[in-house]
């Protein structure tokens, strides 16, 4: 906006009425909210912003010489201000807001920008923002955004920030309600909405919540009945170290991670591998179970043939990064296009490490800087780096000596199988190209009969050899791995290979190292990644945040960040800063204690919460973000599944060992142990919001549709288990005493006369085979699927 | 239209009754859409915007040509298809479309669409969510929602791929909306019906049995809702049990394209993309609301490479199926209120595409001028609307955004984009956000 002076006299006359208007424009009957919402802010950033730096920043910044009738538009304090001749704007009143009536031409002595009338849907933008009431980011800069590379004011941003321990609010209530610290900080954000906190759910609920939380099964009927009738203070307490300990905990748990790391029973066809997937999946359930402190968990999936004492058992860790999806890479095309591929793997790899842990976006940085995020293209090199200093292999869970023995088998019959793609790609093709290859195959197999441990079970895994793409003959390519050397990347200018740019040491990202940053020295870097994402001095303040949300949301299916694999700026903020805060500085202080973890959450009374949902609450808070009550929550597959199983009688509840076909009849365990295949999900799977493993899943996406419920209706599989638990509860010529059961079986309470009534009259009218159908109609119900 | 529903309430009310269709806001052209999706993105001067200039450019890279699209872009590549005029509109279209050419007279081809992203994410979501973000409802839920279903026996919504476009459920999600509304994802691949939707008949239960055991089903949920107050999500369930019954009988019979005659399948070829046309003519008469048909598994139409070829066989592909789906609509009538709408995510470039190295002979994404046609449902027949530069890369006269797109859709259907809101988290959504404008010069 150019203001010429003849103008600027007429705004100061009008802001004579704005001033006149009441002192505090935002204030109504309603309490006002706390500040704007992530969608408002998001409006603000996408519409508005780039609407004023196109339209008007040439005469209102702080670039502009001068700075037209002292108002800029670039700063979020300088547009709540206004300029020399005033305010601007009055929130939510875009018709009484000088902005709008500049804008609209309507005062013909005030027309901006003074040019010509903005195209209508642009003005309706502004309109809208007013409307909105013209919600502006806080603590941020406003304008151009600073170069991403900027460390300093990239660190500014929350997430950035170490982790400190907070104080607790002051809570204006002294109902005694909070049990742990992080009840105080729910109560406050309740009371702001004037909201209170549901009361108590019932010992039942109670004690199913906590167990298909804790473990991803039901309680048991007697169970139930043992905690109902508890009446000692610590009845809860004692529940959750039960099921903490129990070791189907770590099986419910080691899901959500598998989830995030892409875990897939099978590999690409191409890699040959001899490994067992399925132990990088015990090795989790194991590690959870015993409690492995965070940081080492996050040390061993990285490095940990590289951390110095570890048994070799432990290398199954590796397959965090040993499982990591391959693309098929054609010998036959110029190696120009095989980097291409390469970097591709490094792409979801960095991905897939950055978005786990840290809870950002890194591969956004793959061909220019981070578009928001304070992370440069050469952080992404930085890191690719160690990628491309790493090799994946199957790696045999044998003593070194023994294992040495194994690999110089594997080296042998590697190079055959180059062979034998060099006789079939030959042109033209040799006259004994059939024998030849025969002749290599059968030398393969003899390695393979000859070479001791030759089956000896194998881990997914990793290990120091740098790779080179090279070009082999005339646009044929090559690739080669040299072992224990390390390799720095250059910079692929616009992602391309093909165009390097300078050459980057291997290093951790800048923007969450102060100090002196230290290139990475000990081969690959692997281990010296895992520091840095965990040192409370660089990563380890982002990395307990992410994790904290991550169980949180386990827990109360909502995350205090609803972006839980993003935790940059185009993340959500969180809902209760200083709670999160708070549980991560105190977690990284109980030794990165998941199981400490837990109990914090589930023992609190913000967790104990009945589900019910309030009128008050449902007006002010739908979507239940100030967490006034418990969320009802839908069960995943896998517990639905192992429920069903549960109660029919049939669950296998061995640990471990290899996988099962999902519609294999004779699958009776667990369902985390089906066979997960990257390339063809299961239906079953499909249907309940299974994650494609072909990335990084940060949360499942929850549906309901008619094709669920054919399955609960007509699948062999839900069809079984009814049929089993018919038979597993005795039938009198009494209704009564089976339908009581059952419900204590499926729902852990009994059966009201109302309910047997319904059974007893369906019953009567289904004839023979009616025992099976009412069942099943139970374990597709509402009740048996949802948890209160 | 405003606060229809008006969140969990309204949802609740709607347990147990089946919701039919819903007035709409004023006299709709159109009852149901059948959108055939290009996933990847077709390029627009090898069909309907024939661009000449490119011959004599040929190799060159003018001023005008140097904009950024997802990678990096070399000379102009003119296109070797011929164009000729057809029908009486003498409307201009590629020689790779023989049997769509005959249906000239009923296309209402747009030369002008632009979006605003050029990678194929975002701009999937916004060709069908309305803006890049995947957490908002998909035009097919808005319109399931606006409008209810006309057949409570199969999904109002019906996404067919033989495979699973890019990003998959997000393009068909129901977001904040209740999930009823939400895209019922079917692949095609295989076409027995059993196979396209799994579970979906009983092998034990005869009809008046399963009716019964879901009237007992019914019963359990209901008490077990109306002892929890408002729960949409317990309420969506239990509404979409009752589909699900319905759906194992009405659905083995509309999947069913043996059903068809021979010479029915003949004109629509029996490839899969034919084979997805003809189900959704099945379905559209059957009162399913929306159809989306994906050409294919990824992103077949993304041709950065060997465009050429590529772009013919894509064609030859979609030609005579388009043309029969397009045949029997209007022999039946039903075209006069189907509104079938063609196109894909974006266009692509009239430069090459310098990112699969030298000698490249692809074309690189393009989201700042396309085509797409709409046809039936009250368009215009005929008319070629709009027109991008000379070297057809930018929409330069009578732009469409695809916001305007959007909301002459839903005029179309009669609904108005800017009443057709539902209140989340304390402001009203629309699909069409804070834009959009109903072309009018289009409508019939």
């Amino acid at each position: 906006m150019t203001v010429d002076k003849s103008i600027a006299t007429v705004l100061v006359a009008a802001s004579l009425l704005v001033l006149a208007a009441p002192a505090s424009p935002t204030r109504s009957a309603e309490p006002s909210p706390p500040g704007p919402t992530e969608r408002d802010l998001e409006f603000y950033e996408r519409r508005v912003r780039p609407l004023l730096s196109r339209r008007c920043y040439k005469c209102h910044s702080q670039r502009s010489k001068p700075i037209e009738g002292g108002l800029r538009l670039d700063r979020a304090a300088a547009i709540r201000r206004g300029g020399d001749s005033g305010p601007l704007l009055i929130p939510k009143k875009p018709r009484q807001s000088r902005l709008i009536e500049a804008v609209e031409y309507r005062n013909a002595d005030l027309q901006m920008p003074p040019k010509a009338k903005l195209p209508a849907p642009e003005i309706a933008i502004l309109r809208e923002w007013v409307r909105r009431g013209a919600p502006l980011p806080k603590d941020r800069p406003l304008g151009t955004p600073g170069k991403s590379s900027d460390r300093k004011s990239g660190r500014e941003f929350w997430s950035f920030q170490p982790v400190h321990r907070q104080d607790l609010p002051q809570s204006p209530d002294t109902t005694g309600w909070p049990r742990r610290r992080i009840d105080h900080f729910i109560r406050a954000r309740l009371a702001q909405h004037r909201l209170s906190p549901s009361p108590e759910t019932d010992r039942r609920r109670l004690i199913r919540r906590l167990s298909f939380d804790l473990t991803g099964l039901p309680p048991t009927p007697a169970s139930v009945e043992a905690f109902v009738a508890d009446r000692n203070s610590d009845a809860c307490d004692r529940l959750v170290e039960r099921l903490l300990a129990n070791p189907h905990h770590g099986e419910h748990w080691a899901r959500l991670w598998l989830d995030l790391a892409r875990y897939s029973d099978t590999t690409a066809a191409w890699l040959k591998s001899t490994a067992q997937a399925w132990r990088y999946r015990d090795w989790v359930v194991e590690a959870i179970n015993d409690d492995l402190p965070f940081d080492e968990f996050i040390r061993r999936q990285l490095a940990a043939d590289q951390v110095d004492g570890l048994p070799i058992d432990q290398r199954r860790a590796l397959g965090f990064l040993g499982l990591s999806p391959t693309y098929w890479k054609e010998p036959r095309l110029a190696p120009d296009l095989i980097r291409r591929v390469v970097a591709e793997e490094w792409e979801e790899r960095i991905d897939t490490i950055g978005r786990t842990f840290l809870g950002l976006t890194l591969a956004c940085a793959r061909c220019h800087d981070h578009k928001f995020d304070p992370v440069s293209q050469a952080d992404y090199y930085a890191l690719a780096g160690v990628l491309a200093s790493s090799r994946l292999f199957d790696q045999p869970l044998l003593p070194p000596e023994r294992a040495r023995v194994v690999r110089d088998a594997d080296r042998r019959i590697a190079d055959l199988r180059r062979r034998v793609t060099q006789v079939t790609l030959r042109i033209p093709p040799p006259a004994d190209k059939k024998q030849q290859i025969q002749k290599l195959k059968a030398r393969i197999e003899q390695i393979q009969k000859a070479t001791p441990d030759y089956n000896a079970p194998r881990a997914h895994s990793l290990e120091d050899a740098s790779l080179f793409v090279l070009a082999d003959g005339q646009d044929m390519t090559r690739l080669e791995y040299r072992p224990g050397q390390a390799r720095d990347l250059a910079i692929h200018r616009r992602g391309n290979p093909s165009t390097p740019g300078p050459v980057v040491p291997r290093r951790f990202l800048e923007v969450l190292s102060p100090g002196k940053i230290r290139p990475f020295r000990k081969g690959s870097g692997r281990l010296e990644l895992a520091d840095a994402l965990v040192d409370s001095r660089q990563g380890g303040s982002l990395t307990a945040r992410v994790i904290v949300n991550r169980i949180w949301r386990g827990h109360f299916g909502r995350g205090l960040v609803t972006t839980p694999s993003n935790f940059g700026l185009q993340g959500n903020a969180p809902s209760h800063p200083g709670l999160l805060d708070d549980l991560a500085a105190r977690f990284i202080d109980n030794g990165w204690s998941l199981k400490w973890l837990h109990r914090e959450l589930v023992l609190s009374a913000t967790y104990r919460q009945s589900s019910l949902a309030s009128p008050r609450g449902e007006a002010v808070d739908p979507d239940n973000r100030w967490l006034w009550r418990m969320n009802r929550r839908r069960l995943s597959i896998e517990s639905w599944r192992d429920a069903m199983l549960t109660a029919s009688g049939e669950l296998d509840p061995a640990l471990g060992g290899g996988a099962i076909p999902v519609d294999d009849p004779s699958h009776r365990r667990r369902t985390l142990y089906s066979k997960i295949e990257r390339r063809e999900l299961d239906t079953m799977l499909r249907l309940y919001d299974f994650p494609a493993p072909t990335g990084h899943s940060p949360k499942r996406v929850r549906t309901i549709t008619p094709l669920q419920q054919l399955f609960v209706l007509n699948s062999p599989f839900i069809i079984r288990r009814a049929n089993l638990l018919t038979h597993r509860v005795p039938r009198g010529p009494d209704p009564v005493t089976a339908v009581t059961r059952l419900h204590h079986l499926l729902y852990g309470r009994s059966a009201d006369q109302d309910e047997v009534r319904t059974a007893a009259e369906f019953l009567a009218a289904a004839g023979p085979g009616g025992w099976q159908q009412y069942v099943q109609v139970l374990l597709g119900s509402n009740e048996f699927v949802f948890v209160d | 239209m405003i606060n229809r529903l008006g969140g969990g309430l309204g949802a609740v009310a709607l347990a147990g009754t089946v919701r039919g269709s819903e007035p709409p806001h004023f006299r709709p052209r159109a009852r149901r859409v059948i959108q055939l999706f290009m996933n990847g993105g077709p390029y627009q001067a090898d069909l309907f915007d024939p661009k000449p200039l490119l011959a004599k450019y040929a190799g060159q890279r003018p001023e005008a040509v140097k904009l950024r699209t997802e990678r990096q872009t070399s000379g102009l590549m003119p296109s070797p298809f011929r164009f000729r005029r057809h029908g009486e509109s003498g409307l201009e279209i590629s020689e790779l479309l023989p049997h769509l050419s005959q249906h000239a007279d009923r296309l209402c081809v747009i030369r002008s669409i632009h979006t605003d992203n050029p990678n194929h994410g975002p701009a999937l979501l916004q060709m069908n969510n309305g803006t890049i973000s995947p957490t908002v409802p998909s035009m097919g839920s808005w319109l399931s929602y606006g409008l209810g279903t006309e057949n409570e026996n199969l999904p109002g919504y019906v996404v067919l791929c033989p495979g699973r476009p890019v990003r998959f459920s997000v393009l068909w999600t129901s977001a904040f909306l209740p999930a009823e509304h939400q895209g019922t994802y079917i692949n095609h691949k295989s076409l027995d019906p059993k196979q396209m939707i799994p579970y979906l008949r009983n092998a034990n239960l005869d009809r008046p049995t399963q009716a019964r055991q879901l009237e007992l089903m019914r019963k359990v949920n209901r008490r077990h809702l109306a002892r929890r107050q408002a729960d949409p999500l317990l309420a969506a369930r239990l509404k979409s049990m009752e589909t699900a019954f319905r759906m194992q009988f009405a659905a083995t019979e509309a999947f069913d394209l043996s059903r068809e005659s021979q010479t029915v399948r003949q004109a629509y070829g029996t490839r899969e993309f034919g084979n997805g046309c003809l189900l959704a003519r099945r379905l559209v008469e059957r009162g399913v609301r929306f159809v989306q048909v994906y050409y294919g598994n990824g992103q077949p139409w993304d041709t950065h490479q060997g465009h050429n070829a590529r772009s013919a066989s894509l064609c030859r592909d979609i030609d005579q199926p388009i043309a029969a789906l397009l045949d029997d609509l209007a022999r039946s009538g039903l075209l006069e209120d189907t509104l079938v709408v063609w196109g894909g995510e974006f266009g692509r470039t009239p430069t090459t595409d310098l990112s699969e190295g030298k000698g490249t002979d692809g074309r690189d994404h393009n989201h700042y001028g396309f085509t797409m046609w709409l046809a039936g449902g009250g368009m215009k027949g005929g008319v070629a609307h709009g027109a991008t530069d000379d070297f057809g890369f930018q929409a330069v006269t009578d732009k469409v955004h695809v916001h305007d797109l959007h909301a002459t859709i839903l005029h179309q259907m009669g609904l108005d984009h800017e009443r057709l809101t539902y209140r989340y988290a304390g402001r009203d959504f629309r699909l069409t956000d804070v834009h959009g404008q109903v072309v009018r010069e289009l409508l019939a």
